[in-house]
């Protein structure tokens, strides 16, 4: 481009050891740790005599691991690695998003992104293009049911499938309030798609009139496009506790505010440790924000006389094995019709490509 | 000038402005988001001048986001239209 003459772009082959080291190399002394397995797509931008000045990659819509050496911050490399990048992201996707530390927020919100939530100290995110958390909001007060006097619950809920344990929450969110607004998330990355999900919740709790269902946006426990990698120093749990906060707080921020939420609910968690942190951050988090939270027991079925939890987990492992009467002890009927339409086999067959590759 | 697909120019570099356009369905009008560094002095300016090449253009229905960089006003018009080309399919982008 003749307008960066200055500067070159080169696209590194990410399957190459040696363009990998090379990327490796130039981040490790400021302090990443670069994981070619982790990124879509990478940039190094050179300078004329063949210096590299910077890089940048991405990951879905996810910005990362964009860099420029020392010598060259008073130039115009960021921006111009930031552009590109975002560029690509914007031909695929109507946002692009960056994790960083707080203290690197200006620098992104020098470019045009725009902040959303931090937490302190270690985690912000920020995002730009075509769709933002504002359109988002618009979204919920579309969807958004008026004069409500009694209590707003909310639920966040994954149903990966919809089991008899989230239909128990839900059931007795909506016996407990006026309304409920149940958040499915939207990100494909379970074994049953979104749109599954979305069909199984709706089948089950069509009997309650007052729950209304959300889609969870890009705003909504996006686990999965999370990036930890500029925070090797920090333990494993520290991270995902972050993780957790940078969640809450963009739910109870913009989100609760919008719909009025006063309450959410959620169910104990006896299996999975992530999930149990997440609770634990909500317990901290929600007070602040005048939001109460409700911790549902987790409901458990008598199977040959000893109790047991409802996970859908144990569904999904039933499901692989082929163990029907197991998985449908745990499901509600409108799951099981809607898994015996067609949709068993597609999944099963899922299961066994994700088994292979662990 | 028919717009097709979302499409951009230009950059997020001081002094350059990066503008994206996405159609919109007939009727909606047109929507612009604009962010500039020198929003209070030249703000106003700057809509204006969105709003005339939009009409030399005949463009009536369509969504426009400026992240203006503190860029001259032929800049603008220059990064405008070439959006617009690449939205309508008449001018092929950098990236292939």
């Amino acid at each position: 481009m003749l307008e960066n003459s200055d500067f070159r772009i080169e696209e590194p082959d990410l399957s190459s050891k040696y363009d990998v080291d090379l990327i490796r190399r130039f981040l490790s002394p400021l302090g990443f740790n670069f994981d070619a397995s982790a990124v879509d797509y990478s940039i190094i931008l050179y300078n004329l005599n063949d210096d590299i000045v910077g890089v940048g990659s991405f990951q879905g819509k996810v910005l990362k691991y964009l860099a420029v050496a020392p010598h060259f911050r008073e130039t115009g490399a960021f921006a111009h690695i930031a552009t590109y990048l975002t560029e690509r992201v914007m031909m695929e996707h109507q946002q692009a998003f960056v994790f960083t530390k707080p203290e690197n927020i200006s620098r992104f919100v020098g470019l045009g992104y725009h902040h959303i939530a931090s937490a302190e100290p270690l985690i912000a995110v920020l995002e730009f293009g075509y769709s933002n958390i504002t359109k988002y909001c618009e979204y919920l007060k579309s969807i958004k049911k008026l004069n409500i006097l009694g209590r707003t619950a909310a639920i966040v809920m994954n149903c990966n499938p919809f089991t008899l344990g989230h239909q128990y929450l839900v059931e007795k969110a909506a016996d407990e309030n006026e309304l409920v607004y149940l958040f499915v998330v939207e990100e494909d990355k379970s074994t049953f798609s979104f749109v599954d999900r979305w069909n199984m919740i709706q089948a089950g709790v069509q009997h309650l009139s007052n729950v209304i269902m959300v889609k969870g946006g890009e705003y909504m426990v996006s686990e999965a496009t999370f990036p930890n990698y500029f925070l090797k120093n920090e333990s494993q749990d520290l991270v995902t506790q972050k993780q957790a906060e940078l969640d809450i707080t963009i739910f109870c921020k913009y989100i609760a505010p919008v719909l009025n939420i006063n309450t959410r609910y959620v169910g104990t968690e006896c299996y999975c440790s992530t999930t149990e942190q997440y609770n634990n951050a909500l317990k901290h988090l929600l007070p602040k924000y005048d939001i109460e939270l409700y911790e549902v027991t987790r409901k458990s079925i008598q199977l040959n006389d000893c109790k047991e939890w409802v996970s859908a987990s144990k569904v999904r492992e039933a499901l692989a094995k082929g163990d029907t009467n197991r998985m449908e002890q745990f499901l509600p009927e409108t799951t099981i019709q809607y898994l015996q339409n067609g949709l068993q086999e597609r999944v099963k067959e899922k299961l066994e490509v994700c088994q292979l590759r662990h | 000038m028919e717009l097709k697909i979302k499409a951009q120019a230009g950059s997020f570099e001081s002094s350059d402005v990066l503008i994206m356009v996405e159609p919109q369905p007939t009727g909606v009008g047109r929507k612009i988001e604009l962010e500039s560094i020198v929003m209070q002095q030249f703000g106003d300016d700057l809509l204006n001048q969105i709003h005339r090449d939009l009409d030399a253009l005949g463009i009536d229905d369509i969504r426009v986001i400026i992240n203006d960089k503190g860029a001259l006003p032929p800049t603008i018009s220059a990064r405008l239209e070439t959006a617009l080309k690449r939205s309508a399919g008449l001018q092929a982008g950098t990236l292939t």
